[in-house]
């Protein structure tokens, strides 16, 4: 009983949070430190700052690995299924709500010129994005080579982005390998 | 079957992307081999992800798995792309301290993070040419829509929904009015 309360309490915190926050995972970030680390202190700075590197490296959505994190540090692996179920049913209502309203104003006059002009700002919004991720990705002259070449395989092959990663996974570890082997010599 | 389809579908987005706008390029590819959005649909949700609570990622399943299959669609597509944080992240939670010291994860992010760089250019590219190129023409509104949103973010650190509602003022002005 006690510990339904507490993963119930859980899963309503990451519920509210999920539901308020827009923007970007940081912004969820942010509440979730304020909640768990300034309010309730049930988990370290430290923690969180491990939590977030782990998070970030893991495969998927940054912010719903972060919970899963933060939920297991709560209350082991149920805690963690709740912390995600939590943050993300708000998403799944609003959108799938969006996405009837959407198929039903898609051909209104206003709202496709109104769209117009939102799809140029995307452009703009994904390549700031991109420059900002570039910033942090470019820290070596291989990783420049890397993403010329996948570039040019993007723009001038039909190669998927799939199969692209997967090639990444296998030149990564290979890479790894190969210094190893360097370091026993 | 369309649910097993959008399961599988983003189950591959989510493992072979990290979030954010890495996932852009992954679900256009998927979306558009399975016909179930138009490049065009896709512009439209990222601005509607970016503005309204929740992550892109899980806000992209909602939208493209109601819009091809129902409720039921949008759920089974989260489902899908919640998969590596319910596996992958569950077991790198139980085995915390191994994981913080290993350095498999750093060298696969050495490599991919250029690559998803990469991926994200080239939807760039596809998405500028259906958006300032349409048919055979040029589109100067959308460059110049482009333009100013760019100055808004990199120059004046406005933030991304009020770029957005700028935007759609703007298309309002130009190919409402104009």
């Amino acid at each position: 009983m006690e510990k339904l309360r507490r993963l119930g309490s859980i899963f309503l915190t990451f519920f509210k949070i999920g539901a308020f926050t827009f923007g970007s995972g940081w912004s969820v970030l942010a509440q979730l430190e304020q909640e768990y680390i300034q309010k309730r202190r049930e988990i370290s700075k430290e923690t969180l700052l491990e939590i977030m590197t782990v998070g970030k490296s893991v495969p998927g959505i940054m912010i719903t690995n972060v919970s899963m994190l933060m939920g297991m540090e709560l209350a082991g692996p149920p805690g963690g299924i709740a912390a995600v179920v939590g943050l993300t049913s708000p998403a799944v209502i609003i959108l799938s709500g969006v996405a009837y309203f959407y198929n039903f104003i898609k051909g209104n006059f206003w709202f496709a010129a109104a769209m117009k002009g939102v799809s140029a700002t995307v452009i703009a919004i994904v390549l700031s994005a991109a420059l900002s991720l570039g910033r942090e990705a470019f820290k070596e002259k291989l990783a420049i080579i890397i993403c010329a070449v996948a570039f040019l395989l993007g723009l001038f092959t039909d190669i998927s982005n799939i199969l692209m990663i997967a090639a990444g996974v296998v030149i990564a570890l290979i890479w790894m390998g190969v210094e190893k082997a360097g370091e026993k010599k | 079957m369309i649910f097993i389809e959008l399961f599988i579908s983003f189950m591959k987005i989510g493992f072979t992307s990290f979030g954010g706008m890495s996932m852009v390029p992954l679900i256009l590819e998927e979306m558009q081999a399975h016909g179930w959005m138009s490049a065009e649909d896709l512009t439209n949700l990222i601005a509607i992800a970016e503005m309204t609570p929740g992550s892109l990622g899980v806000n992209c399943a909602t939208f493209a798995g109601t819009q091809s299959a129902g409720v039921l669609g949008g759920i089974v597509a989260v489902a899908g792309v919640l998969t590596p944080a319910f596996t992958l992240t569950l077991a790198v939670g139980i085995f915390f301290a191994k994981f913080r010291k290993s350095r498999v994860v750093t060298h696969l992010l050495r490599v991919i993070k250029p690559i998803c760089v990469a991926m994200i250019f080239n939807v760039i590219i596809t998405l500028g040419r259906d958006t300032f190129f349409p048919g055979a023409g040029v589109d100067f509104y959308a460059i110049a829509i482009f333009a100013a949103a760019f100055a808004m973010l990199k120059f004046f650190k406005l933030s991304i929904p009020t770029v957005i509602v700028t935007g759609a003022a703007l298309g309002l002005l130009c190919y409402g009015i104009l």
